[in-house]
C-alpha cells in the first residue's frame, strides 16, 4: 500500500517555480528520505500534502485516497520549525495538539519521557533552547503513537548527543512498522536511517526510489604520484575500473562496490614505471553520489 | 463547534493578556457608566435649565438601555484589541500552521476564531444588560423592556468591531501592523464619517435633497450610528433641522458588512498559504 502518492505537484511564487512537476510515492514501511539542498523544495513539498501551502497544480492522496484534514490527525508531523504557543508549557501545549489530533492526551509523559523532556514539562516554551523546542516538535509528533510520521530536518538545533538519539528514535520507529518521510539536507542523516529516497534540485525531482538502487555504492582508490597526468593515463588501461578522474592532487579510480584491490593497482603500475607515492581505499560516499546527482 | 471551542479556550486560558484585557473591560463597563451616572446625578441633574432638562435621568428605564450601550460602547475596542492580539499570535507562532498539520481544516481554523468574535460580542452584551439593569434599578424607576432595541444595536456594533478585528489580524498577520491599522482605520473612517455628514446636512439645506446622515452608511459608522446618547429634551428640538435617520437601512448596512467581513476573513484563510 502506497502511504502517500505524489502526482505531478508544482508550486510556483510568482515567477519562481519552487517545485516542478513532482511525482512519487511513499510505500508503507519505508524511511522515505527527501533529499536536497537548501531551496530545493523539500518543505515546500510537505507544506502542501500538510494543506499550509496551496499547490499550484498536480495533486496527492495519502493512503490512496484524496487528502482530508481527518487524515493529518493520524500523522505525526514536524514541519520546519517547532511551532508552539510561546506563553504556555510542554503539557499545556501537548494538550492543543492532542486536542486537534483527538487522540493522544495520556499520551503526552510518554512522549514527553522519550524526548528527554519530562523534567521541564511545566516550563513555559519560552524558557526552552533551540534543541529543546526541536525536541517537543518531535515529541508532539508521536503523539498517539502515529503510524505515520513526517519529519523536515528533524536533528535541526540539536547537539551531537541529541542528533544521535533522534537518529536512534527514527530507526525504532521504523523497526516498529512505523513508516517515516524525512525531509533532511543532511546526506549522513539520510544514509544512515533511510531505506528510499527522493532527491530533488531546485524543485525538480532528479531521481527517487529504493537507497541500495539510486545510491549505488563505489569503491573509489586514491593514488598519487609526481605525474598524475601520466598516471592518470596508465590506470584508464587498468581493467574492471568504472571511472578514473583526477581531483585535489590525487587520481581517483573508481570501482563497482568491493571490487577494488589495493595490491593489484600497485603491482600494475609498478609494471608501468609508476612508483606511487600514496595509494588508499575510499567508499564512495552518498555525500559525493549527491553533488555527482545535484551538480 | 463546541469541541473546537474547548482547544481554543486552552490556547488562552492561562494568557495574562487575555486574563488583563477581559478584567480591564468587565471593569471599565461598570467604571464608564458609573461616572455617567454620578455625572449626570450630581452635576446635569443640578443645573437649572428652567424645567426644560431637570427631569432627564439617563439611566430611568427605558433610558438606561441606550445609555449604557452608548456608554459601554466606547470600550469595544478593548475586546476588538484581545481578538486582534490572540489571532495575530498564531501567525507570530507559527501555530496557525501547526493546527492545520495536526488536523484541524483550515475551515475549522477560521469558523472557531469567528464563532470566537461573535462569543465575545455576546458576552460584552451580557454584560450590557445586567449593568443597564443594575443602573436602571438604581435610578429608582421601575423596570421596563422599552428601548432595549439599544442592546441589539450595541450587539450588531461588537459584531462589527469584532469581525472588522479578526479580517484585520488574518490579512496583515502581525499584531504591532494590525493593531496600528485597526485604530487608524476606526479614525479614518470617522474623519470621512464626518464629511459625509456635514454634506448631507448640506444637500438638505441647499437642494432639499433628505439622503439621511451619510457618515452613517461606512462600516464602522453604520453600528456606530445606532447608537447615541439619549437625547434630552433641547436635542430632541435641535434634531428637527437634521436628515432624517434612516435606521432600517443603517440596520441593513451594519449586517451586510458584518457579513462581508466574514466572507473576506474566511477566504483569506482557505485560499492563501498559511
Amino acid at each position: 500500500m502506497e502511504i502517500l502518492t505524489v502526482e505531478n505537484l508544482s508550486k510556483n511564487y510568482g515567477n519562481i517555480r519552487a517545485l516542478k512537476d513532482v511525482s512519487f510515492s511513499v510505500p508503507a514501511g519505508t524511511v522515505f528520505g527527501i533529499l536536497g539542498p537548501n531551496g530545493s523544495g523539500k518543505t515546500t513539498l510537505l507544506g502542501i500534502i500538510m494543506d499550509v501551502l496551496k499547490a499550484s497544480g498536480g495533486g496527492y492522496k495519502i493512503f490512496g485516497e484524496e487528502p482530508t484534514n481527518k487524515q493529518r490527525k493520524q500523522i505525526g508531523t514536524l514541519l520546519e520549525t517547532p511551532n508552539f504557543y510561546h506563553y504556555l508549557t510542554a503539557v499545556q501545549n501537548l494538550r492543543i495538539a492532542a486536542a486537534i489530533k483527538e487522540r493522544g492526551v495520556e499520551d503526552i509523559d510518554r512522549v514527553l519521557e522519550i524526548v528527554n523532556l519530562a523534567n521541564r514539562k511545566n516550563s513555559r516554551f519560552s524558557t526552552y533552547s533551540l534543541g529543546m523546542k526541536q525536541r517537543l516538535a518531535i515529541g508532539a509528533a508521536l503523539l498517539g503513537n502515529p503510524d505515520v510520521l513526517v519529519f523536515d530536518e528533524p536533528t535541526n538545533g540539536l547537539d551531537p548527543v541529541g542528533i544521535a538519539e533522534i537518529r536512534e528514535l527514527i530507526k525504532k520507529l521504523s523497526q516498529q512498522g512505523k513508516t517515516i518521510i524525512m525531509a533532511s539536507h543532511l546526506l549522513d542523516e539520510v544514509e544512515k536511517v533511510c531505506t528510499h529516497v527522493a532527491i530533488l534540485k531546485q524543485g525538480t525531482l532528479i531521481t527517487h526510489g529504493d537507497v541500495n538502487e539510486i545510491l549505488v555504492n563505489e569503491d573509489l582508490v586514491e593514488v598519487s604520484a609526481p605525474n598524475l597526468e601520466q598516471l592518470k593515463n596508465i590506470l584508464q588501461q587498468l581493467q574492471g575500473t568504472t571511472k578514473v578522474d583526477i581531483s585535489d592532487k590525487v587520481v581517483r579510480v573508481y570501482f563497482p562496490s568491493g571490487k577494488a584491490d589495493l595490491a593489484a593497482i600497485n603491482q600494475f603500475c609498478f609494471n608501468n614505471g609508476i612508483v606511487l607515492a600514496h595509494l588508499q581505499l575510499k567508499k564512495k560516499s552518498l555525500e559525493s553520489k549527491f553533488f555527482e546527482l545535484t551538480n | 463547534m463546541l469541541k473546537l471551542l474547548k482547544t481554543e479556550w486552552l490556547k488562552f486560558k492561562h494568557y495574562n493578556a487575555f486574563i488583563i484585557l477581559s478584567s480591564f473591560f468587565a471593569l471599565g463597563v461598570f467604571t464608564t457608566n458609573y461616572i455617567v451616572f454620578t455625572v449626570n446625578k450630581n452635576i446635569v441633574g443640578k443645573i437649572n435649565t428652567a424645567g426644560l432638562v431637570s427631569s432627564f435621568n439617563p439611566y430611568d428605564f427605558t433610558r438606561t438601555w441606550q445609555t449604557t450601550s452608548y456608554a459601554t460602547g466606547w470600550l469595544l475596542i478593548l475586546p476588538a484589541l484581545l481578538l486582534i492580539i490572540l489571532v495575530t499570535n498564531e501567525f507570530t507562532y507559527r501555530t496557525n500552521r501547526q493546527n492545520i498539520i495536526d488536523g484541524w481544516s483550515r475551515e475549522e481554523f477560521i469558523s472557531v476564531k469567528i464563532a470566537l468574535a461573535v462569543i465575545t460580542a455576546l458576552v460584552t452584551t451580557l454584560l450590557v444588560i445586567i449593568t443597564a439593569l443594575v443602573f436602571g434599578l438604581f435610578s429608582g424607576t421601575s423596570f421596563s423592556l422599552n428601548g432595549f432595541s439599544h442592546v441589539g444595536y450595541f450587539l450588531l456594533k461588537a459584531l462589527s468591531y469584532n469581525l472588522l478585528a479578526v479580517l484585520i489580524s488574518v490579512w496583515i498577520r502581525r499584531t504591532g501592523f494590525a493593531i496600528g491599522l485597526y485604530f487608524i482605520y476606526l479614525g479614518a473612517e470617522n474623519i470621512i464619517s464626518q464629511l459625509l455628514d456635514v454634506w448631507s446636512l448640506k444637500l438638505r439645506a441647499d437642494n432639499n435633497i433628505d439622503l439621511g446622515s451619510m457618515g452613517d452608511y461606512l462600516p464602522m459608522n453604520a453600528s456606530d450610528g445606532l447608537l447615541s446618547f439619549p437625547d434630552n429634551p433641547i436635542k430632541s428640538f435641535a434634531k428637527a433641522n437634521l436628515p432624517t435617520d434612516y435606521t432600517w437601512l443603517v440596520i441593513i448596512l451594519a449586517f451586510v458588512y458584518v457579513g462581508l467581513f466574514y466572507f473576506l476573513s474566511r477566504r483569506r484563510i482557505i485560499k492563501t498559504d498559511l
